[in-house]
């Protein structure tokens, strides 16, 4: 084998595997991320230039390196380019309305404590529509993972303008410039009281993937922006190239800041991009503070008797 | 309600906006006499929709001042507020905060037995200045109903700012569980001789807890291009001459 | 009134059904859009944003369906027409406020473009399945109307008209059009603004102290005012007598609430449009509207051309329902086709309209695409031949649903 070759397939100097070992399946070699798919449905309907594809590559490799139990796991999506993934993972799906994957995900945890529920969404879903419960899970701190993958446009429907939309960009719906400034989303998951909040974009797959593992791991509400690019309309409409030329830009413009204040985590259009991991505190978890208050309850039942 | 809504004809007048300019969409209401003796435009709307409501209001006609007077703020109401604060939409947001929050430990309730929830709840509750201010709020202020004076300043000062200003009214408001007037009188003091005025402060460090005094005060006062300033801006700048500005004919 | 030449962009286009929309409510006067993109019906919204800055009117995209309504409805009140554009999951969402919106006796339009459904759906192609929820989707007891355009050009006519009946009868008018025709583009003429007549907001101009919101004239509906006028507004979604204030006896109750069923009801006449053919002498008669009144079209030509007597009833008007017209039409036919894309609910409208005096046949559609003429055309000469009086209406099994349920339900790959 080359050098190139070795360094290709993850083996170093010292002849050792650095990626994970080759999977098979009856001797067959698979692709690692194939026990994680439903192999039927691909290919996807997601566009040539989409990041969408690059987060679910990074929360695969994340589900694994988190080494939880996958039959534990419910990922819930709503409606919108990035509420497909549900159909396309290989875990308890659910693709529910718009706006209602955090509401439905936060029914499935007191359902059922044991499991880890994972939201998959995007800007539009869990931001615009999907405010009110982002902000309430926060604020209760339920015990689920938000994956919100923005692409700063409502891309499914056709390119209509995100409340992530820039200030001055433009969308089908602001055929003159969005006039609305954006929503930071690290901040406004801070200020509800999320325990876990990360930003990366899509050319981070890495450090993406780390940030899921960990999050996946942490106990309470958690929140990883994947900033991602959109050839079909964001960077068509506003003449910024393909995916390519984003990912181009990202590297660029993104700076890596662990632990920057929320408040300075706005994204304009075209400017600067901060991404890095920025809150990591414990909380009680929403069924944490019931059971305490549950006891309580049962305890003062006894005095009053 | 009635010190505060003392406050509010108060402020009102302090303003020197004329009454009939004045819309509030609630979903409090408002007895009729009230809203006569205010000289407002009332409209009692469904729960959780007076800020779209006003969204409307303002823009049909952006001459009028609105005021969506609110008791769901959150629960219903909490998606459209957080994107109003963003949008900087130019509304005066009360709240009427009679929250049923953590156990008050060590509180006296009124003279009957049973504490004024069945069990008190687990939940952490909104600090409403510090959501309303990381959304972009211009102006954030909260107060205890008994507060009158110090209110009716603030709503002066609101009334004549452009954007979105957020006023928290901690007030107590019925229950099932004791008599009203108990529960009002002994509570509505309870809330202004707990509370400690700290003007200036940062909203985050002004939550609500059982532990500690209430803080109150002006918050944040700052200034932002509100949504029709943003959208005259952005699209004057794009269309030239074709566009008239919005808000010009009307206000 | 005529409409404002600045309004207008008088021109001939070729353009989709869901832009001709957008274009006509500029035309009629419509001065706020309140929406939120939902396929199919996004592209109206889109044309609004293009062009209403340029004619003075305001949008805006709101964070959910919920608040664009209540939105529309506030402006409404600030005196300015509006409307809103959504489709199936959208409407669902908007039902309290549209309650809300007919209890005020708020003029606005609401434009729902029919996708396939439930739920989610197919969002992407045609359904009427939504008919039955736009007169009765909200709680309570309220009359409102509702319009099926059947082409770009009626999407254009019918948006004025909708605005029209809206300022006329003061209460929320639907436009029930659907993805096909939303999604269709043809010629569409836009005449000059002197050819278009705009009804103008009937405001109260009387002295101040003497205005009362809800005393209703003559044609049971009260003239408006606008907030910042200083006529101190009282209005509120509970029962309320003529002053606004609210009200529980029961006696009130029911004044308030005949009076807002009444005001559509009486006034039927007035209301309903319905596009008739060759009915006198007819075996047949095809009820249909929106997309599949143009699908009948051909159906109706096929089943001619076989020598049975077919007729035409186009719904124009679907709410309030023509009552009378079915009834007097049920006793001089055979029976009535309805094609519709749904399993079944104007059809229902029909049968009871018809008082068991002729057979109602239904020529369903699961959704996500028209109807085949030739199951119009065979439907119509079943009708023609049976001489059974049936109870009920009947479903006829086109060739898609004989295909599709060969083997029972089963779905395949």
């Amino acid at each position: 084998m080359s050098t190139a070759h070795k360094f290709m397939c993850g083996i170093n100097e010292s002849g050792r595997h650095k990626m994970s070992p080759v999977k098979t399946i009856d001797s067959k070699i698979i692709h690692p991320m194939d026990n994680l798919l439903r192999m039927e449905r691909i290919p996807h309907i997601w566009c040539p230039s989409c990041g969408i594809g690059l987060a679910v590559t990074a929360f695969t490799a994340a589900l694994e390196k988190a080494k939880i139990d996958l039959n534990k796991v419910a990922i819930v999506s709503g409606i919108g380019c990035t509420g497909r993934v549900a159909g396309y993972t290989k875990l308890d799906s659910f693709h529910t309305t718009h706006g209602r994957p955090i509401a439905f995900g936060t029914g499935i945890k007191i359902g059922n404590p044991e499991i880890k529920v994972v939201v998959f969404s995007g800007d539009g879903d869990l931001i615009a529509i999907g405010g009110n419960h982002f902000i309430h899970a926060a604020r209760r701190n339920i015990d689920m993972l938000v994956v919100c993958v923005n692409n700063f446009i409502y891309a499914m429907t056709g390119g209509q303008v995100a409340p992530t939309t820039p200030l001055a960009a433009y969308a089908t719906t602001s055929p003159y410039g969005c006039v609305e400034p954006p929503f930071n989303i690290p901040y406004l998951a801070d200020s509800s009281g999320a325990v876990y909040v990360a930003r990366w974009t899509t050319l981070h797959i890495r450090r993406l993937t780390n940030s899921i593992a960990e999050a996946l791991n942490k106990r309470g509400f958690s929140v990883v922006e994947v900033i991602s690019p959109c050839g079909m309309y964001y960077s068509r409409i506003n003449k910024l190239g393909d995916g390519l030329d984003m990912m181009k830009f990202y590297h660029d413009n993104a700076e890596i800041r662990h632990g920057e204040d929320t408040k300075n985590l706005d994204i304009g259009f075209q400017t600067k991009i901060i991404v890095g991991k920025f809150v990591d505190r414990e909380r009680p978890t929403y069924m944490d503070s019931y059971n305490k208050w549950l006891s309580e309850i049962k305890t003062e039942e006894k005095l009053r008797k | 309600m009635n010190p505060i809504i003392t406050a509010f004809s108060k402020g009102i007048e302090k303003s020197g906006i004329k009454p009939s300019k004045v819309s509030v969409p609630s979903d409090i209401p408002f007895g009729s006499e009230v809203v006569n003796h205010l000289g407002v435009d009332f409209f009692h709307t469904i729960r959780g929709r007076a800020i779209p409501f006003g969204t409307g209001l303002k823009l049909g006609n952006p001459a009028l001042k609105v005021v969506p007077f609110v008791g769901d703020l959150m629960t219903l109401g909490g998606n459209h507020f957080v994107h109003a604060g963003r949008r900087n939409m130019e509304l005066l947001v009360i709240c009427v905060n009679n929250f049923v929050y953590r156990k008050i430990g060590g509180q006296p309730t009124p003279s009957t037995p049973v504490t004024f929830s069945p069990y008190s709840t687990f939940e952490e509750p909104f600090n409403i200045p510090h959501l309303g201010n990381s959304c972009g709020a211009v102006y954030t202020a909260r107060w205890t109903a008994l507060h009158t004076d110090e209110l009716a300043n603030s709503i002066a000062e609101a009334l004549n700012k452009q954007g979105l200003s957020v006023i928290e009214v901690i007030s107590p408001g019925p229950n099932y569980y004791t008599k009203i007037e108990d529960i009002e009188s002994n509570l509505i003091n309870f809330y202004y001789e707990n509370s400690v005025i700290k003007n200036g402060e940062d909203p985050k460090n002004a939550r609500i807890t059982p532990e500690e005094k209430i803080v109150v005060g002006k918050f944040t006062d700052k200034e932002r291009p509100t949504f029709i300033d943003s959208y005259n801006a952005q699209l004057s700048k794009v269309l030239g001459d074709k566009f008239t500005p919005y808000g010009g004919k009307n206000g | 009134m005529k409409a404002n030449p600045k309004d207008v962009n008088t021109g001939v286009y070729y353009i989709d059904g869901d832009v001709s929309s957008g274009y006509g409510a500029l035309a009629a006067g419509c001065k706020f859009v309140g929406g939120y993109p939902i396929t199919p019906s996004t592209e109206a919204f889109e044309a609004v944003c293009r062009r209403g800055p340029l004619v003075g009117a305001m949008f805006i995209q709101m964070e959910d369906e919920l608040g664009s309504i209540a939105s529309v409805v506030g402006a409404s009140w600030a005196g300015v027409k509006s409307m809103t554009i959504t489709s199936g999951p959208g409407f669902s969402l908007m039902m309290e406020t549209i309650g809300f919106g007919a209890m005020l006796e708020t003029p606005f339009v609401l434009l729902n473009i029919q996708r396939g459904g439930p739920s989610t759906g197919v969002p992407t192609k045609t359904g009427q399945a939504d008919m039955m929820q736009s007169r009765w989707g909200s709680h309570g007891d309220y009359e409102l109307i509702a319009i099926s355009p059947d082409s770009p050009q009626e999407m254009f006519d019918y948006t004025i008209k909708a605005f029209n009946l809206a300022e006329r009868y003061r209460c929320p008018v639907m436009i029930m059009s659907d993805e096909c025709v939303g999604h269709m583009t043809e010629k569409v003429v836009i005449p000059l603004a002197d050819e278009i007549e705009v009804e103008p907001r009937r405001f109260y101009d009387g002295p101040i102290n003497e205005y009362l919101p809800f005393k209703p004239d003559e044609d049971l509906v009260p003239p408006m005012v606008k907030a910042g006028d200083g006529y101190k507004l009282y209005i509120t979604g509970l029962i309320h007598d003529e002053r606004g204030y609210s009200i529980k006896n029961e006696e009130y109750k029911s004044i308030y609430t005949k009076r807002l069923v009444d005001k559509i009801r009486l006034n039927k006449d007035k209301i309903i449009e319905l596009k008739e053919e060759e009915t006198d002498d007819a075996e047949v008669v095809i009820v249909s509207y929106g997309i599949s009144s143009r699908v009948a079209v051909r159906g109706i030509e096929k089943a001619r051309e076989k020598g049975i007597k077919v007729g035409s009833l186009r719904l124009v008007t679907v709410w309030p329902f023509p009552d009378e017209k079915i009834a007097e039409l049920a006793k001089t036919i055979k029976a009535f086709v309805v094609p519709e894309i749904n399993y079944g609910q104007i059809a229902f409208e029909v049968e009871r309209c018809s008082h068991g005096e002729a057979n109602v046949i239904l020529v369903p559609h699961g959704g996500a695409g028209v109807h085949n003429p030739d199951d119009i055309c065979d439907a119509i000469e079943y009708a023609a031949k049976e001489k059974k009086r049936i109870e009920g209406v009947i479903e006829y099994k086109t060739k898609l649903e004989k295909l599709v349920f060969e083997e029972g339900y089963k779905l395949h790959e």
